[in-house]
């Protein structure tokens, strides 16, 4: 407000402003309100002070009336039940019968730095959760700091490139005194963020159990014991000019069978690595199987849509006499076959390769031999419910499998022991007795694709590999879901074996390596098996995203011989 | 010590002895040496010596030997691991170093070679892929082949090397059968000769892997891949067994002309898995050795397996020599090469094993005369020289390009060895005492 030393002239309408030093005209208004608070007026000529009274009390609705009844008496007087009841306190307190609590003692010194979390007072709480301490500045937040806490230029230059958080929260600096520190120019972050993190902050007491990881894993028995395994490569067959997709061992363990991409079967010596035979088929070979017996050295090849049954030329005049004669069909197509197309496949002599070329009406993925060495069966994924055959050498006889198979066959594979058959789909595996024609069990594996199929010696375990790099393992005598589900392969698991005498199993990949198991089944039914990675077997390239392809045991040593997709075919040894 | 020696360079006083001819020797007297020589160094040190006491002498290489071990570290090292005194004079036995002087060109063979004999100096005897036996006189001068097999020929031993002229030979096949041949090595002709077979010998189920002959050479052995061992009658004159062997093949109806059959004259079963090598050293014993990771004494009258060494690895390979001709060589699946010694009551660790090779070993000979030398072959493609008294080898040959599948000594002092390079080489001028 402007103060004004008024000093009122009646006729003229100027006064002197002393603290401004200037005169001032007053308006007609300004002085007419100058006259009426001069006769002691309101100043504004439209208020009005006798307005007529307006009753601010509703009297309609109110139902007390407002009473004006003096205090009553009683209030002023003392309670006699409540002295009575203060009486016996004071009677019991004065005989001992109500103790009080021993006046708590403040401590008259206190730990000024000490720790909050160790104070009296706050651990009476149940659960007080001290804020965390602000970290006490170190020696490189001195003004004056050694050198070594300096960062040089390159290094302040890395923070840059680091990430926010990463990046040190503070980088020392040197001045020469005191005076020319400038002020800190985080300091109300600082103290807000801690603010924040004082009352903001959630404090949880976080429960840990010490458990030793260690003491979760396993108990598996030590690699050393379960030798020999394959271990360490020192042979390696070349000569395939593409990837080999298939091999088989002889059954005395003498030679081996392989089939490759370039078209081509080779027959190898396994001591020496000699290729000693070579028969050419100008189509991917697809799979190849020697028959189990011995005196039997009869290869059976998939190529496209046929089956050829070789003659690998081993052994004497007899056992190739005898091979020789297997081998010859007299009615060069099957008999039913004649007029009726439907019944897709025909026995027939193969001159070029000296042997029987077995012919399907689709591509034909595997074959696999009886124990017995006279029955063969294939599969053909895309020949509905012809996909799989049985087929009979010795009398040059085929016969459909007679199951309705749901999905995609994959593979089917001989029991070792009994008459059991086993046919795995993309998804399960059924298992039927041939003797009784029925479905004796199906496993369930969950897995999204099954790739491979191996039947433990003994018959009541299978492991199953499959195209999402798990191997599961069946206890048939367990239940239908798998016993163990090894995640070991990154990538498609292409085929997994067990071996003949040895308890071990392998499983390949497209990941290049080989997984070495020891397997143990034991004969009292109340132990499961028991199952320990023992070894990886690196070694082999990829190519074209393959990497191993097949692997098989050696029938009578620990040894693994694995195809792989850059053409070699390796041993790998104890 | 040598008292006035500075710290710098110690010395040692030491007296070389040696076993070698006169020209070899140096005078008997104790001599300072640097402690911190290595076998180089006394090597030189042994040459000078000699050039002192004569002046046409040619240094050559010398081995050493103390507390009956060869000198492999610095001198000053070799002592003190092996806890000898260095204050007392030491007795260093030198001898020749035993490395190959000499690559002779090598035999080129038509296919692999998988077998070879050296044990007649007067010719080397080969067996090979292509099913043919041959006798080299000397490096490339092939004078016989023999043909008659019709698969690959696996072993071959020199029957009986004594005779004058005519020589017998024994051959193991993958056709199953073993044929024994006859010859004359001083026949001098410009193409080598092709002999066919005397005597052909039936009865193994499956490919033959390995021959041995006996010292009098009446009687061999071979392992086959069917598990059995069978001995064999080499002589002509053994009608009864010819008869026999003639009415079975009449009924399989295919005899060859002036070519006899035999027959095994007893089996010895024992095995479980491929008889990979034999070796019939002793009048009445075979060893043997196997895939299934065993290694065999065998008697050879009654037939039982006396002793059984259990290896843990496949065996491709055995031989019997060494100190008292007992201590037992062999190599297989691994890159190691073993020696038992089956006098050692108690224990069948083996007592030495060698370990530079790098593949499996496809052959271990003892030298004949030495009872420390023995050679190994191995997949790797080198060919390596052992001492007991050391563990490194004493010389690697690395002729072949790729793997070695036999090796033997010739003569004393050369070693040849055969591969799948399809060579023979020759490596000579090794002396061995």
């Amino acid at each position: 407000m402007r103060l004004l030393m008024v000093n009122i002239f009646v006729f003229r309408r100027k006064i002197y402003d002393e603290y401004n030093d200037e005169e001032v005209e007053l308006t007609k208004e300004e002085t007419k309100l100058v006259r009426r608070l001069l006769k002691g007026k309101t100043p504004h000529a439209d208020f009005d002070p006798y307005a007529p009274y307006v009753d601010w009390f509703k009297w309609e609705d109110a139902k007390h009336p407002l009473s004006n009844a003096p205090e009553p008496k009683s209030r002023f007087i003392p309670s006699k039940s409540e002295a009575k009841k203060v009486l016996g306190l004071v009677r019991a307190i004065r005989k001992g019968f109500i103790k009080f609590d021993k006046p708590k003692e403040e401590p008259r010194f206190y730990m000024l730095w000490g720790d909050d979390a160790s104070s009296s007072e706050k651990t009476g709480h149940l659960s007080y959760i001290p804020a965390p301490k602000p970290n006490m500045p170190g020696h490189e937040e001195s003004y004056n700091p050694s050198l070594e806490y300096i960062p040089t230029q390159e290094e302040i230059n890395s923070y840059q490139l680091m990430d926010e958080e990463d990046r040190p929260k503070f980088i020392p600096k040197r001045f020469t005194s005191l005076r020319s520190i400038p002020a800190y120019e985080n300091a109300v972050k600082d103290s807000f963020e801690r603010c924040l993190d004082l009352y903001l902050c959630p404090r949880v007491r976080k429960k840990r159990i010490n458990i030793d990881p260690e003491s979760l894993k396993p108990k598996l028995p030590s690699r050393k014991d379960l030798r020999p395994y394959p271990a360490t490569c020192y042979l390696e067959y070349r000569g395939h000019k593409g990837a080999v997709m298939s091999i088989s061992t002889e059954a005395s363990g003498q030679w081996i069978a392989s089939g490759s991409s370039d078209g081509t079967v080779r027959l190898w010596e396994v001591e020496t690595c000699r290729c000693i035979k070579v028969w050419e088929f100008g189509e991917v070979v697809q799979y190849v199987a020697w028959n189990p017996l011995p005196e039997l050295p009869i290869l059976a090849v998939t190529v496209g849509q046929d089956v050829f049954l070789l003659n690998s030329g081993l052994g004497n005049e007899e056992i190739q006499r005898k091979v020789k004669e297997l081998l010859h069909v007299e009615t060069p197509t099957a008999p039913e076959d004649s007029g009726n197309k439907v019944s897709g496949w025909s026995w027939c002599q193969d001159d070029e390769h000296e042997g029987i070329r077995l012919r399907h009406f689709k591509s034909v993925y595997s074959v696999e031999w009886h124990r017995k060495g006279d029955y063969f069966s294939t599969v053909m994924p895309a020949g509905d419910s012809k996909a799989i055959l049985i087929h009979q050498l010795s009398k040059k006889f085929t016969q459909r499998h007679p199951f309705k198979l749901h999905g995609l066959p994959v593979s089917a594979v001989f029991h070792p022991t009994r008459s059991i058959f086993f046919v795995s789909t993309k998804k399960n595996v059924r298992v039927y007795d041939l003797l009784k024609q029925k479905l004796i069990k199906k496993l369930e594996t969950g897995l999204r694709e099954v790739s491979s199929i191996s039947i433990h010696p003994a018959g009541d375990n299978i492991i199953v590999g499959s195209r999402d790099g798990k191997l599961c393992w069946f206890d048939m005598d367990l239940s239908s879901k798998p016993y163990k589900v090894l995640k070991c392969h990154p990538k498609d698991i292409n085929n997994v074996a067990f071996h003949r005498s040895y308890p071990l199993f392998a499983s390949c990949s497209d990941d290049c390596t080989a997984y070495v198991f020891h397997g143990t089944v034991y004969s009292d039914l109340n132990q499961n098996p028991l199952i320990v990675p023992l070894e990886i077997l690196r070694g082999h390239a990829s190519s074209d995203g393959r990497g191993v392809l097949d692997c098989k045991f050696h029938p009578r040593q620990p040894w693994l011989f694995t195809a792989g997709a850059d053409s070699l075919i390796k041993l790998y040894c104890h | 010590m040598d008292m006035d020696g500075d710290v710098e360079e110690r010395r040692v006083q030491a007296r070389f002895i040696t076993k070698l001819k006169p020209p070899c020797k140096v005078p008997h007297t104790s001599i300072a040496i640097p402690a911190n020589v290595t076998r180089f160094g006394l090597s030189t040190i042994v040459n000078s010596l000699l050039k002192a006491g004569n002046d046409e002498w040619e240094s050559q290489p010398f081995d050493f030997v103390i507390d009956g071990e060869l000198v492999r570290l610095p001198l000053e090292q070799f002592v003190l691991a092996k806890g000898i005194s260095a204050e007392k004079v030491l007795e260093i036995e030198y001898i020749r170093a035993v490395a190959p002087q000499k690559e002779d060109e090598p035999s080129l063979h038509d296919d692999w070679v998988s077998a070879v004999d050296g044990s007649c100096p007067r010719f080397i005897f080969t067996g090979c892929y292509d099913s043919f036996g041959r006798v080299w006189k000397a490096a490339g001068e092939c004078t016989h082949i023999l043909e008659g097999h019709r698969d690959a020929i696996t072993s071959v031993t020199i029957v009986s090397p004594e005779g004058a002229d005519s020589v017998t030979v024994a051959t193991a096949s993958k056709d199953q059968s073993l044929r024994l041949w006859k010859f004359d090595t001083e026949e001098h002709l410009d193409q080598p000769a092709k002999i066919r077979a005397y005597k052909v010998l039936r009865g193994h189920n499956a490919s033959v892997q390995s021959v041995a002959a006996h010292a009098s050479g009446n009687m061999i052995c071979s392992g086959s891949w069917d598990c059995t061992i069978n001995l064999w009658r080499t002589n002509l004159s053994d009608t009864e067994g010819d008869l026999v062997s003639i009415k079975k093949r009449k009924v399989k109806n295919n005899v060859e002309e002036s070519q006899m059959e035999g027959e095994a004259l007893s089996t010895l079963v024992g095995h479980t898995q491929c008889v990979s090598a034999v070796h019939w050293p002793e009048h009445s014993t075979i060893y043997s050795a196997s895939w299934d990771h065993s290694v065999r004494r065998w008697d050879v009258e009654t037939g039982k397996d006396l002793s059984n060494i259990f290896c843990g690895k496949a065996l491709n390979c055995l031989h019997v020599g060494g100190e008292g001709s007992a201590l037992i060589a062999a190599g297989g699946s691994d890159p190691i090469l073993r020696i038992w010694d089956p006098r050692k009551p108690g224990t069948s660790a083996p007592i030495y094993q060698f370990s530079s090779h790098n593949s499996w070993i496809s052959a271990c000979k003892w030298h004949a005369k030495s009872l420390f030398h023995l050679l190994s072959a191995s997949y790797d493609g080198k060919v390596m020289l052992w001492d007991l008294r050391t563990a490194w080898p004493l010389a690697i040959i690395d002729s072949h390009e790729d793997k070695v599948l036999c090796a033997d000594w010739w003569k004393g002092d050369s070693v040849i060895s055969g591969g799948v390079d399809s060579k023979l080489c020759i490596s000579s001028g090794i002396s061995v005492q």
